[in-house]
């Protein structure tokens, strides 16, 4: 069994652990790591993913505008700049 | 050399992929946004039907197989124009597959294959600052056509022919051909695939696949491998760069998109492929007329096609063509078939027409024969053919040529297309 | 608001048919700001409630104009600006609004400990409400005339609603809209309600459920209350639960089984790796959920724009609670390309596997089981729980969770003065048959309670 490689699973998430947090965090994500490698056993193999546990009916929107919420409420809680919503630089 | 593309275009609904917020142009910023598309907690998508619609027949004009069933995924990255920081997109079950487009180039036919297409929500639009970004809602969730082709294209007159073939197919579609095509390079010389990202306009295709190219050819000459990487085009410099983004390798993790189902595709109502090209080639070999005069008529103008559809049988392709081009020439393309008849027929009789003449014609009233002044029209020939030698050469080896000057002529000076044939053949002997 | 009369009178018209004194709701409210202090069952409370039946929404549900912060730090301080579906249905109904209840932060959690102010058990104070529904639980065994809608992913209602005394039924999913529900995870999550009496249960689940044309997952099928006259144990249950706790579950197998229902045992193959199964999909859906809180949009905000994107996001990040942090680590490695067939997709497939068999076992029986495996742990003994010995307690609510099939808890005895729960589960959209099953055993048991706000 590999070991999670919690270093680049943090980059990719944009979490970032403290040292301390990182190292209590090793050992549980050890133990359930082994937990989920658990169901390798399983015999599943006949089964399809069952994406949803009951039936999802395709259920679609017809192409029409809708004006629901009001564009002033929308960004009245970010910051703003001329209407334009604020965002870390890139 | 080999280029594949990966090209975003928007598809033709009023709202947006997975909301009712409207899709149409607007200044002001984030007037067109909701819940849904601002990726505010709680929302929920539900799948706009025209949009899946418009996709089905995109990638049928394309000649995909088309999925029974489709479905979605999330595609989850970190990028601060990504409202929900994932996209919904396809991967297995994507709309079409498979399919191909056939462009013509100086060395013949050549197919180019289309891997997929796939029906995803754009982004929003960022404006970048120097520590900030302006981020505009109201592109997110608008519905795209992801287009992929295999890496087929092997030049840069094959890259340009295969993006006018495909902007023809889009337009036919109903795709807004105006809205700058957005698509992503892939290109391979000596090494590896080198990608370049977000190139935005057919001529900054064009001069950034040309760079990189050359760039990549310099770096084999001196010896050094080409290793896979992204880049991105830089317009004003006509460069493309490294990318300046440490590629923070992300793991899209791609997981079933748990907020919408499977979808069935058996009701939606195709478009017509209309594909010019091919069009061009046949009335080319059943009217006896330039291909390439035909193919540039038609091919971003379904007017037009529709004029020439409706007097081709009964009219020379000749007469038909300069017809379309002196309406084109005075900004007259919107009359209706009736009219576009009126023209026709004046134009074809002998009438020589100028731009009141037609307007005359289209109200209903006649006109009479103008005066034509044969010294102009011999000028205008003269000029436009050029090497008088050089021409009967070309027009041994071609007779359609002919068709080309006549049609300049005709678009400059208003004389019907017979008159102008018969004043060439007569001047040069032919 | 109209009289129901039913075999057992429920809350709701107890209350239509009662005279309110003028300023019951300010009295109310001020009661419940009292017990608050020690019990924090409420997030946030509803000065402005005036009139109609009590509701408590949990605080992963969007009511508009108030505070939703999914017991998470990266949502403090945002209002949403909608309401979600089964609170505008309630709304419309007249049901008044009364607070945001605690929960675990994003509904990770068994205990109701995961969050920043932790809502303690009515009936002992240091002891856990359960989770992570955990304000749900604690305002319906202190208010006498109220409905908490609250929601359940892995058991987020039936646990607290055991710990607690009260009724928590989990419907199946899909049958009642989840648009403006702050997601855990989208195919697991189900909103849901806890009361004192099934019958109060039942009157607002027909006022909220049924397709929402904003959520593709609502379904549009009948409920029905096929009664069953088998109860199936799943064979082992009672060796893994506490000693106290089985003992007292037999006596009420035994009562149940004089009044006509037939015990028997039954075995479900791979049943236990449903819970490694459940998280596996729980986790991987979840962090995709949570990536969209990065500081700039609502919420939590980072105001240091200096940073370049990625810094300003793990910035903003860093808010997350331990739990959260761990379940996004995990949740992004199961669905990462190079080992998602062995974790996600295999998840998927014994997902599909134990839906197959509990379907099979359920058209002729319910499945019942004690609620817990044990009485409500004290508060340092959750705390100092292993993350996933946390996770494998919650064995007797995760299948059902995990399969969608709708499932109910209410009490059957007291321990020690400590409530203990049963859990019944039936087929999918056999819904009512849960509710009508505790109603009956309501006409023979009373749930007590220490608390009784609001009383007339």
């Amino acid at each position: 069994m590999e070991g999670l490689p919690i270093d680049s699973l943090c980059k990719v998430s944009r979490i970032a652990l403290t040292e301390e947090e990182k190292a209590r965090m090793e050992k549980e994500l050890e133990e359930i790591l082994e937990y989920f490698d658990s169901i390798s056993d399983v015999d599943c193999d006949s089964y399809d993913p069952a994406y949803h546990p009951v039936e999802i009916q395709p259920k679609f929107r017809e192409d029409e505008v809708e004006e629901y919420i009001s564009a002033d409420e929308m960004i009245s809680q970010t910051k703003t700049y001329r209407f334009f919503v604020v965002g870390p630089k890139i | 050399m080999k280029i594949g593309l990966e090209v975003h275009i928007a598809l033709p609904t009023k709202s947006k992929l997975f909301c009712g917020c409207s899709t149409e142009q607007t200044e002001l910023p984030n007037s067109h946004v909701c819940p849904v598309c601002m990726g505010f907690p709680g929302s929920k998508p539900v799948l706009n039907k025209k949009a899946l619609e418009v996709c089905l027949s995109v990638a049928n004009a394309l000649k995909c197989k088309l999925a029974e069933s489709t479905s979605f995924i999330r595609k989850t990255y970190f990028y601060p124009d990504l409202p929900k920081s994932f996209q919904i997109s396809q991967l297995d079950q994507a709309v079409g597959t498979d399919g191909r487009v056939i462009i013509k180039t100086s060395a013949g036919s050549k197919e180019i294959r289309i891997t997929r297409v796939q029906l995803e929500e754009d982004p929003a639009k960022i404006i970048r600052g120097e520590d900030y970004t302006l981020i505009d809602f109201n592109r997110a969730g608008v519905p795209l056509a992801e287009i992929v082709t295999a890496p087929d294209i092997s030049s840069e007159e094959e890259l340009s022919s295969f993006i006018n073939e495909l902007r023809s197919i889009l337009y036919y579609q109903g795709v807004d051909i105006n809205k700058e095509l957005k698509a992503d390079l892939n290109i391979s010389t000596t090494g590896d695939r080198v990608e370049i990202k977000n190139v935005t306009g057919v001529k900054n295709l064009l001069d950034a696949m040309r760079y990189e190219v050359s760039r990549q050819e310099e770096l084999a000459r001196n010896g050094h491998e080409i290793h896979s990487e992204t880049r991105s085009y830089d317009e004003s410099k006509m460069e493309t760069v490294g990318s300046r983004e440490k590629e923070s390798a992300e793991e899209y993790g791609f997981i079933f998109e748990p907020d919408l189902t499977v979808y069935d595709t058996s009701w939606a109502v195709l478009k017509e492929p209309v594909i010019a090209s091919r069009i061009a080639e046949e009335y080319s070999k059943k009217y006896n007329y330039s291909e390439g005069t035909i193919y540039d008529l038609i091919k971003f103008d379904m007017k037009a096609l529709e004029f020439i559809d409706s007097a081709k049988e009964r009219y020379s392709m000749q007469s038909v063509v300069g017809c379309i081009e002196l309406l084109k020439k005075y900004d007259l393309m919107s009359i209706d078939e009736a009219s576009f008849e009126k023209v026709l027929k004046a134009l074809d009789s002998g009438i020589s027409l100028d731009e009141s003449k037609i307007k005359l014609l289209i109200s209903g009233k006649n006109v009479e024969e103008r005066h034509l002044n044969d010294e102009i029209i011999e000028d205008i020939i003269r000029k436009e053919i050029g090497d008088a030698e050089k021409f009967k050469e070309e027009y041994a080896r071609n007779p359609k040529i002919i068709n080309f000057i006549v049609g300049k002529v005709v678009k400059e000076y208003g004389a019907s297309p017979g008159y102008v044939a018969e004043k060439i053949r007569k001047m040069l002997n032919l | 608001m109209d009289l129901r009369y039913s075999g057992t009178m429920g809350m709701i018209s107890e209350f239509a048919a009662s005279e309110l004194p003028k300023d019951y709701y300010a009295n109310l409210l001020s009661e419940i700001k009292e017990i608050n202090k020690k019990l924090n069952a409420f997030n946030v409370v509803n000065e402005g409630i005036s009139s109609g039946f009590p509701f408590s929404v949990k605080d992963n549900i969007c009511v508009k104009g108030f505070e939703a912060t999914a017991g998470s730090r990266m949502l403090k301080g945002y209002i949403p600006p909608f309401n979600a579906t089964a609170v505008e249905r309630l709304l419309a109904k007249d049901y008044g609004f009364v607070g945001k209840t605690a929960m675990d932060e994003f509904g990770f959690g068994s205990f109701g400990i995961n969050t920043d102010r932790i809502a303690r058990n009515p009936f002992d104070t240091d002891r856990v409400a359960g989770g992570s529904s955990s304000g749900a639980a604690v305002a319906t065994a202190i208010l006498k005339y109220h409905v908490a809608m609250c929601e359940s992913t892995g058991g987020s209602i039936a646990n607290p609603a055991a710990n607690c005394g009260v009724v928590g039924f989990t419907p199946t999913y899909g049958v009642i809209s989840r648009y403006g529900l702050i997601d855990y995870s989208n195919s697991l999550d189900k909103i849901g309600f806890m009361a004192r009496k099934a019958e109060d249960i039942r009157t607002v689940l027909d006022v909220v459920r049924g397709p929402d044309k904003r959520d593709t997952t609502s379904v549009d099928r009948q409920i029905t209350g096929v009664k069953k006259s088998r109860l199936y144990i799943i064979k082992g249950t009672l060796e893994k639960v506490d000693k106290e706790v089985a003992l007292s579950f037999s006596k009420f197998i035994d009562k149940l089984g004089s009044e006509g229902y037939e015990i028997k045992e039954v075995s479900v193959e791979d049943i236990e790796k449903s819970i490694p199964a459940y998280y596996i999909i729980s986790m991987a859906e979840a962090s995709t959920n949570l990536a969209k809180y990065n500081g700039y949009k609502y919420g939590l905000k980072n105001e240091n724009f200096v940073e370049q994107y990625n810094d300003f996001f793990t910035e903003a990040r860093a808010n997350f609670g331990i739990e959260a942090k761990r379940r996004i680590i995990l949740g992004t490695f199961v669905r990462s390309a190079n080992v998602k067939g062995r974790y996600y997709y295999r998840a998927l497939k014994i997902r599909a596997k134990i839906i197959e068999r509990m379907s099979a076992i359920l058209q002729d029986g319910f499945i019942i089981s004690p609620t817990l495996p044990m009485k409500a742990p004290k508060l340092e003994e959750a705390q100092r729980l292993p993350p996933v010995k946390a996770y494998m307690s919650d064995f007797l609510n995760i299948p059902p969770n995990l399969g969608g099939f709708p499932h109910i808890s209410f009490p059957f005895d007291y321990i020690d003065g400590l409530p203990i729960g049963a859990q019944i589960i039936t087929s999918h959209f056999n819904d009512y048959a849960l509710l009508d099953f505790a109603s009956e055993w309501e006409k023979q048991f009373e749930y007590r309670f220490k608390y009784n706000l609001g009383s007339l």
